[in-house]
């Protein structure tokens, strides 16, 4: 598998810098953002929802990044028209999520970076090459083992794979996939059509009701 | 700060009781002076229509920092304000409370269901024995139900109009905009609910569906609870508060946190004092009629702050029930998988961000003859569908056998929109266990006393909770599905806690006695006569169907007295 590159724009990137610069530096002087911030490093209790950050650094390694990378791509393979989730950012969200300041992502970060580091030591082991490096063949045979639930890596793969779903049905890609073709703005609503309607009436009727 | 003229009236707070109150008191003619807490927001500029979840940080899940979610419009709170805590009194249930520091307040994340009270509801006390009557009854606010709507937009109208459910109002012909198409889970899940005798009606919701006042008809996508800026939700911030401003006779003071009422010569009140959040000074504004509507709990807190040499107990406290009988609404949910949904070709289900369906209570006659455990009722909200996808989505693979692959990315595509949740709300009866006082210890960042809340759920609520889950598992069960959560019917396991349904009200209710009642039906103080409280907190008992419609005709009625009564020269 070709390097991950982070889909994390330039832009992007300078904006969690001035974020991340601005609660550091700036938060003593102002009794606002001392006052209010409720979780040190988050985006505090009065966010610009126009221009969202994540003012918090990234914690991933280069290789924990690879590896997930390739996982979420063995979860979610390339189905064309529809991309895969390393085509499309989803790498950085989860880099996103393991490095959050937040209480509830905490248990995630702990349990991702060590079932990270876990498969690529595995990789290493049985294949001599990384997860990311490993053929399709070995990445799905290791993905399989630890996605049965007597695995002692399963919590992992479930989290993992929540994100990595997460991540990617809440992309315009994602929704695509899914069948979501609401947020649009429409004149009336139409309700489903005679047709679906009709569908549901048969499945109404065979049970009964 | 000199003030020249003092104001006619002053007002605390700026959501739907004072929103409603500035409205009319400015219209009518009378110098208003609006002071909120929080700060400035205008929803036209702030909120963040059509954004993606993918757009927010950690795809907008709910964090300490926003607790409804990264796009939702609560400004600077949530269940928590940074250096303003309350507390829970020790060994007693925990009530949560949810407070905004923003213009317009909870009016801009609020839910929306505008149900009017009925008929039954105003004399609880006459029909069970329980709690109290109003001292009003539903022919006396109904005709300030059908001015409220009229200006606030009630949607709940249309081809299923005119139900005629017992203890169910409807609008009359006219005021009540059409109600859109139903989605396909609502037709299966109203088809479920009339396989058990139990009719469903279209539900009422603070959302327009044609042009009115500037205002663009909703058009079926992104989230109410963002804020809406195209003004087809109701914000007091879009529809009540600009016309008000236009009269020229409203000012508005932001970032100012009022602790007190001040009295002048007599049993008047001459004004208030707020701390300007920004620079922590004092000030002291005066006014001929100070006006509290700063949300239940909030009013009673400055009310009991307002105790000196004279009122040991708190202003306005000579029947000792201010911050008594608060009450929340009962709530527990369910939530579904339904095979029969799987596979149905994808459709917008976005339609208006409420349900376009509701289930109003029920069971009145099984009651009246002892038939259910709990004197009082609830309705049924419920969703479902094809939304737009947040993190929850990943929780669709839990169906699938497939645990990664081509084949999940199907299986999530056939499960996509095959969820439901059945939510019930219900009525909860004053108890004397239920109150709040301040906390003799704690003091916010400014150094005010806080609350501290008593909270106890009686049976009356918790066998209702139990009856609500009952219900919800037979219907998923009827519909060939399984429960995915919320299965437990046990009712002190079901039921939310205290607060948490956001429903708070109550603290100083309106009464006919000044011994059992801190206001009177003009929500006047029954010892302070410039002194008005225009929020949930008069309200003497809550009824399950949700209380803003009425807080609101309750002020729009309340604020045109006070404003006839100034007129007159009694103020």
């Amino acid at each position: 598998m070709s390097h991950y590159r982070s889909k994390i724009d330039r832009r992007t990137a300078l904006k969690w810098l001035s974020a991340a610069a601005a609660t550091t530096l700036a938060a003593p002087k102002m009794v606002r953002a001392a006052t209010y911030v409720k979780t040190p490093k988050g985006y505090g209790t009065d966010p610009d929802m126009l221009n969202p950050t994540s003012p918090w650094d990234r914690i991933m390694t280069d290789r924990q990044l690879q590896t997930t990378a390739a996982m979420t791509d063995v979860i979610l393979p390339e189905d064309a028209p529809h991309p895969s989730p390393s085509q499309i950012g989803v790498p950085d969200f989860i880099n996103e999520w393991v490095s959050s300041p937040y209480e509830q992502t905490k248990e995630d970060q702990k349990v991702i970076l060590a079932g990270l580091d876990w498969m690529e030591a595995e990789a290493m082991k049985r294949f001599g090459k990384s997860y990311a490096d490993a053929d399709e063949g070995e990445q799905v045979a290791l993905m399989t083992e630890i996605s049965a639930s007597a695995s002692a890596q399963n919590d992992f793969f479930l989290r993992f794979r929540k994100l990595t779903l997460g991540g990617y049905y809440t992309t315009p890609v994602g929704f695509k996939d899914i069948g979501y073709i609401g947020n649009v703005p429409l004149e009336h609503y139409p309700g489903p059509t005679e047709e679906m309607k009709a569908m549901l009436e048969a499945k109404m009727q065979a049970i009964g009701i | 700060m000199k003030q020249s003229t003092p104001y006619d009236v002053v007002i605390v707070g700026s959501g739907a009781g004072g929103g409603m109150s500035a409205y009319i008191l400015a219209k009518k003619g009378l110098k208003v002076l609006m002071l909120e807490a929080g700060r400035d927001y205008k929803p036209e500029e702030e909120t963040p229509m059509f954004n993606t979840n993918a757009e927010a940080p950690l795809r907008g899940v709910s964090t300490p920092d926003k607790p409804f979610g990264y796009y939702d419009a609560t400004v600077d709170g949530g269940w928590t304000v940074p250096g303003e805590p309350y507390t829970t009194a020790p060994g007693k249930e925990e009530f949560m409370w949810w407070r905004p520091r923003m213009l317009g307040g909870r009016t801009n994340h609020w839910g929306r269901i505008s149900l009017r009270f009925g008929e039954y509801d105003f004399k609880p006390y006459s029909r069970d024995g329980l709690g109290v009557d109003w001292p009003m009854t539903y022919e006396e606010l109904a005709p300030w139900y059908d001015k409220t709507e009229e200006i606030v937009g009630v949607t709940g109208g249309g081809e299923f109009h005119g139900a005629n459910l017992e203890n169910t109002p409807d609008s009359p012909p006219g005021i009540l905009h059409e109600t859109p198409n139903r989605r396909l889970h609502e037709i299966m899940l109203a088809r479920g609910f009339e396989s058990m005798g139990i009719p469903v009606a279209p539900m009422r919701a603070a959302i327009i569906q044609k042009p009115m006042n500037g205002r663009q008809a909703c058009f079926y996508a992104t989230s109410c609870g963002r804020g809406c800026s195209i003004k087809a939700m109701f914000q007091t911030t879009t529809v009540l508060i600009p016309p008000a401003l236009e009269t020229g006779n409203l000012d508005i003071i932001t970032d100012a946190m009022v602790y007190t009422v001040d009295m002048g010569k007599g049993d008047k009140a001459e004004g208030v004092t707020y701390i300007d959040r920004k620079t922590g000074e004092h000030r002291h504004v005066k006014a001929r009629a100070v006006v509290l509507a700063a949300s239940a709990a909030e009013s009673a807190r400055i009310l009991l702050n307002s105790k000196n040499g004279r009122y040991t107990d708190g202003l306005a406290n000579s029947s000792g029930t201010v911050g008594k009988y608060l009450m929340d609404t009962v709530g527990a949910a369910t939530g579904g998988h339904i095979p029969m949904l799987e596979g149905m070709p994808p459709r917008n289900d976005d339609g208006m961000s409420n349900s376009h369906i509701y289930v109003p209570w029920w069971g009145y006659g099984k009651q009246a003859k002892g038939e259910l455990p709990f004197p009082r009722g609830y309705h049924i909200e419920l969703g479902g569908g094809q939304r737009m996808p947040g993190m929850g989505i990943a929780g669709l693979a839990n169906y699938s056998d497939t645990a990664f692959g081509k084949g999940l990315r199907a299986d999530m595509r056939r499960h996509y929109g095959t969820e439901v949740y059945l939510a019930g709300r219900g009525e909860m009866i004053p108890n004397d266990d239920c109150y709040a006082e301040l906390d003799p210890e704690v003091k916010d960042r400014f150094g005010i006393p806080v609350l501290r809340f008593h909270w106890k759920w009686a049976d009356h609520e918790i066998n209702q909770a139990t009856h609500m889950r009952q219900t919800f598992v037979e219907l998923i069960d009827r519909l060939g599905g399984k429960v995915t959560w919320g299965g437990e019917t046990d009712g002190r396991e079901a039921i939310a806690k205290g607060g948490e349904i956001i429903h708070e009200v109550g603290c100083a209710r309106m009464g006919d006695d000044p011994n059992t009642s801190v206001v009177n039906k003009w929500g006047q103080s029954w010892d302070v006569e410039n002194l008005f409280v225009f929020d949930g907190a008069v309200l003497p008992s809550n009824p399950d169907k949700n209380p803003t419609l009425t807080i609101m005709a309750l002020a729009m009625r309340n604020a045109t007295h006070l404003a006839e009564e100034a007129r007159k020269g009694n103020i």
